[in-house]
């Protein structure tokens, strides 16, 4: 749950004459640390009775924990009752096939959860049924028939996203809800931070508020703690913050280089270094790690931008960390990737004020976030240690460094075989693409790489 | 990155025992040479037998029942064809909430989580042709009205009551809490069991009478100590109020047997069962003072737990069962039921009963593990774990009965907290990855993949809604003026607290009287509605939070 909404409310029993209730106690000591109000009936429950004390307590939703086949003679009546009270409606136990999952699907159930469902997995689709039943569609359409109701492509995955209070990381945050994640996001600004939580609502996804300074030697550690916590694993993270120095190296002093540095380079760094560290332990326990991690470089650390040394190098520092990453993280069955978005965020103040609807605006952050999302997908292991570049109507795979025309170095070289040697090998070299003025100026830069 | 360096092997057993790298002599009762024989007391090696007696081997038998009488009937024999020595019984969830399939809740259940019982020709038509004088019958069924309904059975198979063997699960303080509901109050449960347990040894003196079930209160999660604790302390209580009511010890003692649990932590299981016999040998000579050494000898039988088992790549079951099974042939059980591989799923289908039976025989015929008797024995690890757990358990059982009577903890809730509180914990232990459980928290494949048996395990069945449309018809063919007067004798007996409940039990199941009828009479004779749903939400008001 996010924002300052009242908790969930779920009302939890057994059916009939089910007299197991490992599973309702253990989903509703769950739920009540995730915040939930549970309303726990135990055993011995009919359709009427739940459905009697869920409207008597203003429930979101009855969870019913199965164990014996008796739910196939009750779910219709249950599911006419929740449309009823405009509530939603899971149901969970090991008992339940996926054939069972299906047809409780279609007969009008929200949720399902079968013996491999997971905590996370759970607690974010229970989220997502309360925001929809809150925004009152329970009354108006059918629920488990809409297109909230279905997992989306990222359903399940847990991405920490950094700097997802404005710009880009906001536009993340959103999109990857809107496909089915279970975000953490994170920023230095807390009451942004609230709104873009607040923002998410009528989607399958669900947002976890964490804040903090991402320059902080602890935040990584903090980050992968929450989202432990909270969703008990991690597939994702989106290292987006970051923050402009501007100024020529001669005017540039050192609490500006080293914030850079930190913001950019050394948080990224950790980030990998600590999260890494819990994928490699997941490989290790033998558990299989289906992770993925996108960082933010820019064009101006792939080109160079003019009067931005130190941005700039900050810049090429993270595209050469997704490179490295990628095969160290690798191994352990996370990619690494990097995002150079071109993008109007506020460090691109001068690109004008945002205008309108973001389809008017191929500079719109939102352009970026479905390759964002599409990298994080589960089980896109073939995409690694690449840098995309994207935004402004565009996307491409910029060139890497390569090694050039490889000419014999004499030992020992004397200052005229030098004079001699260089300029052929120089002249050899592709051109370099010219450094930025402007990042819309992606005609002049395609004719630099050409 | 300490935080999360790959989990090494736990430091300490499932009950959180600190485990040494390895264990030398530390002061044990073996190494004190106070370690006694197998089949001395205080039995630690052994129950007693015969002085120079080859081991016997155990009883091997499996949960069962499902559907009606009759297709249980077939169940039991083909498990007894199968070379099972006994079986246990276990009802539908109607038949062990004490309702009849008719009720308006029950449909739904009649018959697909184990046999419908309800009146005396079921009794007579599950047990017919069956051997009851030489394989044992346990019920996993509300005792009270078991024990009146095999008593019945018997003779109209040809069988004296005074013959057969078996046992009857009695659960008076716990059953409400957790998978027995029956939806009375506590006195009067206790009251059933008192006085079946007195009725038994009377009527049915070769059968158990009473059954000390701890595997279904461990089974949501409970660890070893805390079940054997709990286990001991029912005893305890139901022993003192037999005592109270004047019966000496010797009399009842030898007819007390237990069904314990064995989950996965396999040294630990054995060396809990070791430690229940020397602590129930000590009790019952040195606080409850019998003579009979057949009072100080604990019966053991086990059921391997069904929690260990998973809904994922279930094939694993089998191995996780026989793993189990193999602990228990050495730690010397009296009887032993392995949980199926589709337990998860469903009650046992005829594939995974004669596949638990199996791996019984191959353990006895082919390993010799039963030929000598308590092969660990002496070992420094399993008598140095015997010991703590005997103290824990012991400890555990004086920190409860410190706390005051049995009564005011069961109507406080205070057994409840334990219970959920333990599936909570266990809950939590498997999400983690604290509890490591092959296929489910490590070493997990995709749904997709996990195919091998599943088919099996996911066969549905539907309810017997044919034996429903029978006991719907049968009432009404039944002689209406015997069954009154009999139904109104139990009602009477209810009310009365000095009252014997089992004559009229047997009077009214033999008038046809239903089981659901005769437990209506008993909630009415306490001033309770006779339809156990308004009792049921009245006991839990709507509102209550966990």
């Amino acid at each position: 749950m996010t924002g300052n909404q009242r908790p969930g409310r779920i009302v939890i029993g057994t059916l009939g004459l089910d007299q197991h209730e490992v599973g309702a106690m253990a989903i509703s000591q769950f739920l009540v640390r995730q915040g939930y109000e549970v309303i726990y009936l135990g055993r011995f429950n009919t359709p009427e009775r739940l459905a009697a004390v869920a409207e008597q307590e203003d429930a979101d939703l009855i969870g019913v924990s199965v164990h014996s086949w008796e739910f196939l003679a009750y779910a219709d009546e249950l599911v006419a009752r929740c449309r009823d009270l405009g509530i939603g409606l899971v149901l969970g136990g090991s008992v339940l096939t996926d054939r069972d999952q299906a047809d409780l699907i279609a007969r009008g159930a929200d949720a399902v959860f079968g013996p491999y469902a997971h905590e996370a997995a759970m607690l974010q689709q229970i989220d997502a049924i309360v925001h929809r039943v809150r925004a009152g569609d329970a009354a108006t359409h059918p629920l488990g028939t809409k297109d909230a109701g279905l997992p989306g492509p990222l359903a399940g995955r847990v991405v920490i996203v950094t700097g997802a209070a404005r710009g880009l990381g906001r536009a993340y945050t959103l999109e990857l809800c809107r496909q089915g994640a279970a975000v953490v996001a994170s920023d230095v600004d807390e009451a942004a931070l609230e709104e873009v939580a607040g923002a998410v609502r009528d989607v399958p996804g669900s947002v976890h508020a964490q804040a903090c300074d991402i320059t902080d030697s602890d935040a990584p550690r903090l980050l992968l703690r929450t989202a432990l916590g909270r969703y008990g694993q991690l597939h994702g993270l989106v290292s987006n913050a970051g923050l402009l120095r501007s100024g020529p190296i001669l005017r540039l002093d050192d609490d500006d280089l080293r914030l850079l540095l930190d913001v950019h380079v050394t948080a990224s760094f950790r980030l990998l270094r600590v999260i890494g560290g819990y994928w490699r332990a997941e490989a290790r326990a033998g558990r299989a790690v289906d992770a993925a991690v996108v960082l933010t470089t820019s064009s101006a650390g792939l080109y160079g931008f003019r009067a931005e040394a130190a941005y700039s190098a900050a810049k090429a520092a993270v595209a050469m960390l997704a490179r490295v990453g990628a095969d160290e993280l690798g191994r352990y069955g996370a990619t690494v990737n990097a995002i150079a978005p071109v993008a109007r965020t506020r460090l691109t103040e001068w690109l004008g004020e945002r205008t309108g609807d973001p389809a008017d605006d191929p500079l719109a952050a939102e352009h970026i976030a479905p390759v964002i999302a599409w990298l994080l997908r589960p089980g896109a292991r073939d995409v690694t240690g690449r840098v995309l570049e994207a935004g402004n109507g565009q996307i491409s795979v910029p060139g890497t460094w390569q090694p050039g025309t490889r000419f014999p170095l004499p030992p020992l070289m004397s200052p005229a075989a030098a004079d001699a040697l260089l300029p052929r090998v120089l002249a050899s070299a592709t051109p370099s693409a010219a450094l930025l003025t402007s990042l819309l100026d992606p005609a002049g830069l395609s004719d630099a790489l050409r | 990155m300490t935080d999360y360096e790959a989990p090494g092997l736990a430091g300490t057993t499932a009950a959180g025992i600190p485990l040494r790298p390895f264990y030398r002599p530390d002061g044990s009762s073996r190494d004190q040479g106070t370690l006694a024989d197998p089949g001395t007391y205080p039995f630690t090696r052994g129950r007693l037998r015969p002085p120079d007696a080859r081991p016997r081997g155990w009883i091997q038998r499996e949960l069962s029942g499902e559907g009606s009488p009759r297709r249980s009937n077939q169940q039991l024999r083909a498990l007894l064809a199968d070379g099972a020595l006994g079986v246990d019984v276990i009802g539908d969830n109607p038949t062990v909430s004490a309702l009849d399939p008719d009720h308006p809740m029950c449909a739904p259940a009649v018959g697909t989580t184990g046999v419908s019982l309800c009146r005396k020709q079921d009794f007579i038509e599950l047990l017919a042709g069956l051997p009851l004088d030489r394989m044992t019958l346990s019920h996993s069924l509300p005792p009270a009205f078991a024990l009146a309904g095999q008593y019945l059975a018997g003779p109209a198979n040809g069988i004296d009551p005074k013959v057969m063997r078996g046992s009857a699960i009695q659960a008076p303080i716990y059953s409400e809490d957790c998978c027995y509901s029956t939806f009375l109050p506590f006195a009067m449960r206790m009251r059933l069991s008192l006085d079946s347990i007195v009725f038994s040894l009377r009527e049915m003196p070769r059968f158990h009478a009473f059954l000390e079930d701890t595997y279904y209160i461990s089974d949501g999660g409970l660890n070893a100590v805390e079940e054997m604790s709990l286990g001991l302390l029912e005893i305890r209580e139901v022993c003192r109020r037999l005592l109270a009511r004047g019966l000496p010890v010797d009399s009842f003692a030898p007819r007390i047997a237990i069904l314990v649990n064995c989950r996965m932590d396999l040294f630990e299981e054995i060396a809990k069962i070791r430690a229940t016999r020397r602590l129930f040998a000590r009790m019952m000579r040195e606080e409850f003072g019998a003579t009979d050494p057949r009072s100080w000898s604990a019966n053991i039988a086990v059921h391997t737990s069904g929690l260990t088992l998973t809904a994922a790549q279930p094939a694993n079951n089998i191995v996780r069962g026989a793993l189990q099974a193999m602990a228990m042939a050495m730690a010397g059980v009296q009887g032993l039921e392995i949980s199926t591989f589709d337990e998860p799923f469903r009650t046992p289908s005829a594939i995974a009963h004669q596949l638990a039976i199996r791996t019984q025989q191959v353990i006895q015929a082919e390993t010799n593990i039963g030929a000598v008797e308590d092969p660990l024995g002496g070992s420094y690890y399993v008598e140095s774990l015997t010991d703590e757990l005997e103290r824990r358990i012991d400890a555990a059982v004086r920190q409860v009965e410190e706390l005051g009577d049995v009564d005011t903890l069961v109507e406080s809730g205070y057994f409840r907290r334990i219970l959920t509180g333990a599936m909570d914990r266990h809950s939590s232990a498997v999400q983690n990855g604290e509890l490591r459980i092959v296929g489910v928290n490590e070493h997990t494949i995709s749904p997709e993949a996990d195919r091998f048996l599943r088919d099996i395990a996911e066969e549905r069945f539907e309810p017997d809604y044919a034996h429903v449309e029978r006991i719907r018809s049968w009432r009404a063919s039944r002689r209406d003026a015997p069954l009154q007067a009999s139904l109104e004798r139990v009602r009477d007996a209810s009310a009365d607290p000095a009252a014997d409940l089992m004559a009229p039990i047997i009077a009214a199941l033999d008038a046809d009287a239903t089981i659901g009828e005769i437990t209506s009479c008993l909630r009415e004779g306490q001033g309770l509605p006779g339809d156990p749903f308004e009792y049921a939400a009245r006991r839990l008001p709507a509102g209550t939070r966990p």
